[in-house]
């Protein structure tokens, strides 16, 4: 067992690092509008889409088209591919963590923003979300929906082009894509996987 | 610790825009104290606080109303700290000086603790493992309980302690040279 300590010296470094900034109206008033202007200039097509992806009455062969039309949505986005996991549909149904990349087609001020279908297989877990650096690596921001009982995990989520890095959090671990290439995360010293997301 | 009115979170919830306003106003200076702490860059800071609450706003149709705020705003913010560090370690390799002075100056911790020990806390604070200067600064600094801490990271109860006595063991050493 660790035992608290926070003894005289301790004590008057957290004193010194707790001094508070003065609040400042203006600021907040600027924070505020920002949240505002922000909401109204989110992307609706993602909605849209991964409302479909999570309709609850969707069977195991739903599935399957899904899976189609990961293919037809890679297609569409004229070979921007993660270099190392893409949707397996054309391996006898079986698919593994993955990812393609479609153009967002009405994205509003976030129009460089790519929607990126992630699929992961994994039979046994109870919950799977995807978490990074585009969605602040919040375990509750992006939760993946499983297709049947034991289909993939999927969910499509916005990605600006570029370099990012992500996990699976499956049943609260986190856990790198099994098919796509893995660094440290070196802030926190997990292992994650990199996403190359490229211009539509 | 210092929280505020439960109700007002639920307001803002609901779509009350002065309940988000008294939000903002209420923890702007808390959620800038640790972003600074965490990031040791004031406008690193800045950005950092505006995104999680921006990313506050957006969320609200997911707080819970049995949940409470703090643990939640601090976990949307201490991912967003996380994400700018991810950011900022590809631009530089380490804090720049004139960045330390002008936090020192905004904070003026100086006035009470001197000028050369407060930056010493500082700089000791930068060398330390992101997890265990965030565990450090939410469990000493934003005063949260390791329940609400464990709520923030998603890490266990005895990770965060030992994260935290890992902390206070490097800060002790370094500062206990620095006052011989």
């Amino acid at each position: 067992m660790i035992t608290e300590e926070r003894d005289e010296l301790i004590e008057r470094a957290a004193r010194s690092l707790a001094v508070l900034p003065p609040a400042n109206h203006a600021v907040v008033m600027g924070i505020v509008q920002a949240a505002r202007a922000h909401r109204r200039a989110r992307p609706s097509l993602v909605t849209q889409f991964t409302g479909w992806m999570r309709a609850p009455s969707l069977s195991v062969a739903s599935a399957t088209m899904l899976a189609a039309a990961t293919l037809v949505i890679g297609f569409v986005s004229g070979g921007s591919f993660n270099g190392a996991a893409t949707a397996a549909a054309d391996r006898g149904g079986v698919i593994r963590g993955g990812t393609t990349l479609i153009p967002a087609a009405d994205a509003g001020a976030d129009s460089r923003s790519v929607a990126v279908p992630m699929l992961l297989d994994a039979p046994s877990a109870k919950s799977v979300a995807v978490v990074g650096d585009f969605n602040d690596w919040d375990p509750t921001a992006t939760p993946m929906q499983r297709f049947g009982g034991d289909g993939p995990w999927t969910v499509t989520m916005m990605a600006k082009p570029g370099r990012h890095l992500y996990a699976f959090m499956v049943d609260g671990v986190l856990t790198a894509d099994p098919r796509a290439p893995k660094t440290k995360d070196v802030d926190y010293g997990g292992e994650a996987s990199v996403l190359m997301v490229t211009k539509p | 610790m210092n929280e505020i009115d439960p109700s007002i979170p639920l307001r803002a919830r609901a779509g009350d825009e002065k309940a988000f306003i008294e939000i903002v106003e209420f923890y702007y200076p808390r959620c800038l104290r640790f972003a600074r702490n965490m990031l040791g860059s004031e406008q690193d800071a800045e950005e950092a606080v505006q995104d999680a609450f921006t990313r506050v706003y957006d969320s609200f149709p997911r707080f819970r109303e049995d949940a409470r705020f703090d643990p939640w705003l601090f976990r949307i913010l201490a991912n967003r700290c996380r994400t700018s560090m991810a950011r900022s370690r590809r631009h530089r390799s380490m804090i720049e000086y004139g960045e330390v002075a002008a936090l020192s100056a905004a904070a003026a911790p100086e006035e009470e603790f001197g000028a050369d020990w407060a930056e010493e806390v500082r700089v000791v604070l930068e060398t330390l493992p992101a997890e265990q200067r965030e565990a450090f600064l939410l469990r000493h600094v934003e005063d949260l309980s390791y329940e609400d801490i464990a709520a923030v990271t998603g890490a266990g109860l005895s990770a965060l302690r030992m994260r935290v006595k890992r902390a206070c063991d490097t800060l002790r050493a370094r500062l206990e040279k620095v006052e011989r």
